[in-house]
């Protein structure tokens, strides 16, 4: 190995050991969005999750058809049912009170006429009531309602098919509908190469979104570095010592690389031992070990296209402020579009064909591949690919910016 | 010995050439000193001989050989002292020595031997462990100078070393620099202290506005066959006593003048008390350094 690349490497590692804010930032920033984030958007990553809503049922019919309905309810498990009971009033106080957010009011004769809701007597039938915490959103109130629906429809199916089948003899289901257990009639599941692997959770998602994140944040200790070593006029001394150019990059990629590894170590170790404790599920990695290099070649690649950004920044800024203000700001807009910060599957369509050009989606997709669809080597190449390209054309510009600085002086 | 031979240079996208015609022979074991004021060329001639930049037109040798050649076949032959402190401020001064040795492709036990000579040398014991930016301006001079002599360079480029230090440094300097020649290192040496000069090189060359005003020997260049007189008078010096002694004015109302010899001093005391001038102050003596560069290269300001 050549000792003037051994001494770069040394000299970048120290410099970096020394940044001590710097390096707080790379590690204690990515940990902290992941815990946040990932508590934050736990419920929108998950298929068929509960909402943080309650809901209570005032049944004032208490016939077997009423309890068959709020058992269809409950299983529909999107809203928590908190309470049951016949006292309407208390059911409006406790709405007041802002301790629950809907109350379903069965009427009398709910299951007497469930079957004829116009009425054979000329008189229609007493209509379910939804009462309603004004706060709740209206797309809330009517998830609610079509749940209800649903579960109506359903009762008065199954109470219709039993009627139907008692009469014309047909084979029925034994025991009263009201006792029945319905088997899931939808289920969601994920798509993926591996039968056994499990649905992606938040923290699945959100791990390597923001590793990827902070893995780009090398942008600020890599240029302020590069711009103390402009400035004071090293740069030019390793000049004149015949040191090229290219090997003072290839001096700052390795301690820059090994960063970013240990903050995917980190960042791991916070899905798989720190979140838990807030009340979200553990990073569960791939257990093959072929998997696993794949997870770790993805986290090669956006490092190298991290790195190779960071010193194109650092190259084409002339001051400290102007690499924040220029490499903060460009690793916030990749974010944003790169589904880091808002979900990819959240955006409109055209947001999403945007987030096609930021390599924070590029790596972001790779360890999606792994982790989520459990994809092979190939499947990763047009991700790998991407990243790839794109640091090495960091890097060639960077080199060409510092060779045009050069020629404009001679 | 270091020759240069007719060597021209333009900044790109420039109208007037930075260096033009530049020709100077710089002996190989002692104290040279290149002087100019701002904007003169200094920087850019020390840039051609650090290989930071490359001659339009015109050779530069080393010993012979062109210089190209001879940073080839020795790169550490000539080595870079910049203004600037040019080394890292969150290192060590023993981590920044280790750093530039290893990157001059020092071998680990010549790292460690000629960065010890280096401390030695620049007496930087006391600080070795100390991060440079929590050093004073003089130690920083000094961790500069030391991080040049790592390579044992043939010649050494020392631009400005002594800017923003203490008097102690500065002496400390320029008696470790004045001693470099015995060590077997040349020096080329800049700086806008004419006393720093005077003291330390045997040869000067004043560049002004890219070309070669004067050079050679600062004995020669400060001996004058005429006489120089300072006065300081009562009131301005008459435009005629100024025209015939070629006066200078270096103050409020003082004055250097040419004598065309020591016997002119009482007429020209007697037309100065004819034009009512009383003279408070008279100084009859030889030119020094400034007295030469000020002459060479007028008084007007260059930035």
């Amino acid at each position: 190995m050549s000792p003037r690349l051994l001494a770069l490497w040394l000299k970048e590692s120290i410099a970096l050991l020394r940044d001590r804010h710097g390096l707080l930032a790379l590690f204690i920033m990515p940990t902290i969005f992941i815990l946040v984030m990932t508590m934050a958007l736990r419920d929108a990553f998950t298929p068929g999750v509960s909402i943080d809503v309650s809901y209570s049922v005032v049944d004032l019919d208490r016939s077997p058809l009423s309890q068959a309905l709020i058992k269809r309810l409950k299983k529909g498990a999107s809203f928590q049912l908190r309470d049951e009971s016949t006292d309407l009033d208390a059911a409006r106080r406790s709405l007041l009170d802002g301790e629950q957010n809907l109350v379903l009011v069965l009427p009398k004769e709910f299951g007497s006429r469930l079957l004829t809701p116009g009425g054979t007597d000329g008189r229609p039938a007493e209509p379910l009531t939804l009462l309603v915490d004004p706060a709740l959103t209206p797309a809330l109130q009517l998830a609610f309602r079509n749940q209800v629906m649903a579960a109506l429809g359903a009762v008065r199916a199954d109470e219709l098919t039993s009627k139907a089948g008692q009469l014309f003899g047909l084979p029925v289901a034994p025991g009263a509908s009201v006792a029945r257990e319905w088997p899931d009639e939808i289920r969601s599941e994920a798509v993926r190469n591996d039968h056994n692997a499990r649905l992606p959770s938040s923290v699945q998602q959100n791990v390597p979104a923001w590793l990827i994140f902070a893995m780009f944040f090398v942008v600020i200790p890599v240029s302020s570095i590069f711009i103390i070593e402009r400035h004071q006029g090293t740069l030019q001394r390793l000049r004149a010592i015949g040191v090229p150019f290219r090997l003072i990059l290839a001096g700052k990629l390795l301690p820059f690389f090994i960063v970013n590894q240990l903050q995917a170590v980190l960042m791991v170790l916070v899905g798989i031992f720190l979140v838990p404790l807030f009340g979200s599920e553990a990073l569960a990695l791939p257990e093959r070990l072929p998997l696993l290099l794949e997870w770790w070649v993805v986290s090669a690649a956006v490092s190298l296209a991290a790195v190779a950004w960071a010193l194109l920044v650092a190259s084409l800024a002339r001051t400290s402020e102007q690499a924040t203000v220029v490499g903060g700001v460009s690793n916030i807009l990749m974010g944003a579009i790169g589904g880091i910060m808002v979900p990819k599957f959240i955006m409109p369509a055209a947001m999403q064909k945007l987030a096609a050009l930021s390599p924070m989606a590029w790596g972001l997709e790779g360890f999606h591949i792994v982790m989520l669809r459990h994809g092979s080597f190939v499947d990763l190449m047009p991700s790998l690919g991407r990243l790839l390209a794109f640091a090495i054309l960091s890097l060639a510009l960077a080199i060409w910016l510092n060779h045009r600085s050069l020629a404009a002086q001679s | 010995m270091l020759r240069i031979d007719g060597v021209s240079y333009r900044y790109r996208n420039t109208d007037a050439p930075a260096l033009r015609d530049i020709s100077l022979a710089i002996p190989a074991g002692g104290v040279y000193g290149l002087l100019g004021p701002n904007g003169a060329g200094k920087t850019t001639l020390i840039s051609l001989l650090a290989g930071l930049l490359t001659a339009g037109l015109g050779e530069i040798s080393l010993d012979g050989q062109p210089l190209a050649v001879a940073r080839a076949e020795n790169p550490r032959a000539i080595a870079l002292v910049p203004q600037d402190y040019a080394f890292y401020p969150m290192l060590t001064v023993s981590e920044n020595l280790r750093f530039f040795a290893g990157v001059l492709g020092l071998s680990a036990a010549e790292q460690k031997t000629q960065s010890a000579a280096a401390i030695a040398f620049a007496r930087l014991e006391q600080v070795v462990g100390k991060r440079a930016d929590q050093l004073s301006g003089g130690l920083r001079r000094r961790l500069n100078l030391a991080i040049g002599l790592l390579g044992r360079p043939q010649l050494l480029l020392l631009d400005e070393p002594t800017v923003g230090v203490d008097p102690q440094s500065r002496h400390f300097l320029l008696d470790a620099i004045a001693a470099l020649p015995a060590a077997g290192t040349s020096v080329i040496y800049t700086s806008h202290y004419m006393e720093e000069v005077e003291a330390i090189c045997p040869q000067i060359a004043i560049i002004d506005q890219g070309q070669v005003l004067v050079d050679g020997a600062l004995s020669d260049l400060l001996r004058s066959p005429e006489p120089l007189l300072e006065l300081t008078l009562d009131r301005p010096l008459p435009a005629e006593l100024g025209e015939r002694y070629a006066a200078r004015q270096e103050g409020a109302l003082k004055y250097c003048l040419e004598l065309p010899s020591t016997a002119a001093l009482p007429r020209l005391l007697d037309e100065l008390a004819a034009a009512a001038c009383t003279v408070h102050q008279l100084n009859l003596g030889q030119h020094n350094l400034e007295q030469v560069f000020m002459q060479l290269t007028k008084r007007s300001l260059r930035d």
